[in-house]
């Protein structure tokens, strides 16, 4: 199992009880809006732990996405799978402090990549609601186009299809 | 860009595994859900909230992996140990909305009337005050769950109170006997 992932400015790695007030804090607030929340703390705590049993079960899971010399972590990103989705998913959830430095590009590229290369995904996607004008700004930056013909968890998101990453020579 | 591999972040628990005569409690994995999913959307999960939709299994079966990471204990997949048939959820647990640690257990339909529960949640009882040094112990309850009640006084619990939770409202407190305890 592939715990660790390294690019120009990061470090991904799995999630530890470290990053838990993070965590927490990112579900209980506004901005897990477009991921069912706001939650109350202990289904916040529910969230984040479901996160970290998400690698056990399914062999892959999200990243937890630091600086490099910097182990704190900004947020998390990777690939998520649950019982429920229709296909193989690339998910991002960044904490405010990360916003505006191209961190969870950076980090949706290098799980992109993962997932292609390490876990032979044959293609990918990402779920986004409509209202959420970054997260769709970060799909298109991918290089993700809309696949409205795709089924979808929730019947009022976006489907937005990664193509497979180019393989160098 | 160059997204090296290198070893796996040491942080992490391995989750123990604990035998009993017919028991065997260990991780649950991706081969348990499908059990799993069909306690979460019975009647029989009315006691821990449910009944829960497929979606939210997945969700609570990967979080009691999780609980173990966040929390250094947790719950055990409880398996035959012969067949390793999933029977239930069974173990020390202790929410963010709890009052305090409890031994908490959840048995499958496969798994009614032979003593599986009981098994289990003694050995987690035992797991607790002696791996992870508990000195008291209780079991909460929905005030109508009359088998967990049962259960509860089979192990020799006594009611301590009610703690009010703020979703499910009256939980019955059982408080074990300590340490001293079978």
């Amino acid at each position: 199992m592939i715990e660790r992932l390294e690019t120009e400015r990061l470090i991904l790695r799995r999630p530890t009880r470290a990053d838990e007030a993070g965590a927490v804090a990112f579900y209980e607030s506004d901005r897990s809006k477009f991921v069912g929340g706001p939650f109350k703390t202990h289904i916040a705590w529910s969230c984040w732990a479901a996160d970290f049993g998400h690698w056990d079960l399914r062999g892959f899971g999200s990243f937890a996405v630091t600086m490099k010399g910097d182990d704190t972590c900004l947020g998390i990103v990777g690939p998520y799978y649950p019982a429920t989705w229709p296909e193989f998913e690339i998910g991002w959830l960044i904490w405010p402090e990360a916003e505006g430095r191209g961190i969870a590009y950076e980090a949706a590229r290098a799980c992109v990549d993962h997932a292609f290369r390490d876990l032979g995904w044959e293609t990918a996607v990402s779920y986004i609601d409509p209202e959420n004008a970054r997260s769709i700004a970060l799909a298109e930056r991918l290089g993700a186009v809309r696949d409205d013909a795709a089924p979808r968890p929730d019947p009022e998101d976006y489907v937005f299809r990664h193509p497979r990453p180019e393989r160098p020579a | 860009m160059d997204h090296r591999m290198t070893q796996a972040a040491p942080t992490l628990i391995e989750i123990p595994t604990v035998e009993t005569d017919r028991l065997r409690l260990r991780a649950p994995r991706w081969s348990d859900f499908e059990a799993y999913a069909a306690f979460c959307a019975s009647p029989r999960s009315a006691g821990v909230g449910g009944p829960y939709s497929r979606d939210a299994a997945f969700t609570r079966l990967t979080a009691v992996i999780g609980h173990w990471q966040l929390r250094g204990f947790g719950r055990w997949l409880v398996a035959d140990r012969d067949t390793d048939a999933p029977l239930g959820i069974v173990g020390p647990f202790r929410p963010e909305d709890w009052p305090e640690p409890e031994i908490a257990w959840s048995v499958f339909e496969a798994a009614e009337g032979r003593g599986v529960a009981y098994e289990a949640a003694l050995a987690a009882r035992r797991y607790a005050y002696d791996v992870l040094g508990w000195t008291t112990a209780v079991s909460l309850t929905t005030p109508d769950n009359t088998r967990s009640i049962a259960l509860a006084q089979r192990m020799g619990a006594t009611r301590d109170g009610s703690y009010m939770h703020a979703e499910a409202g009256e939980l019955y407190v059982w408080r074990h006997p300590g340490p001293e305890a079978p």
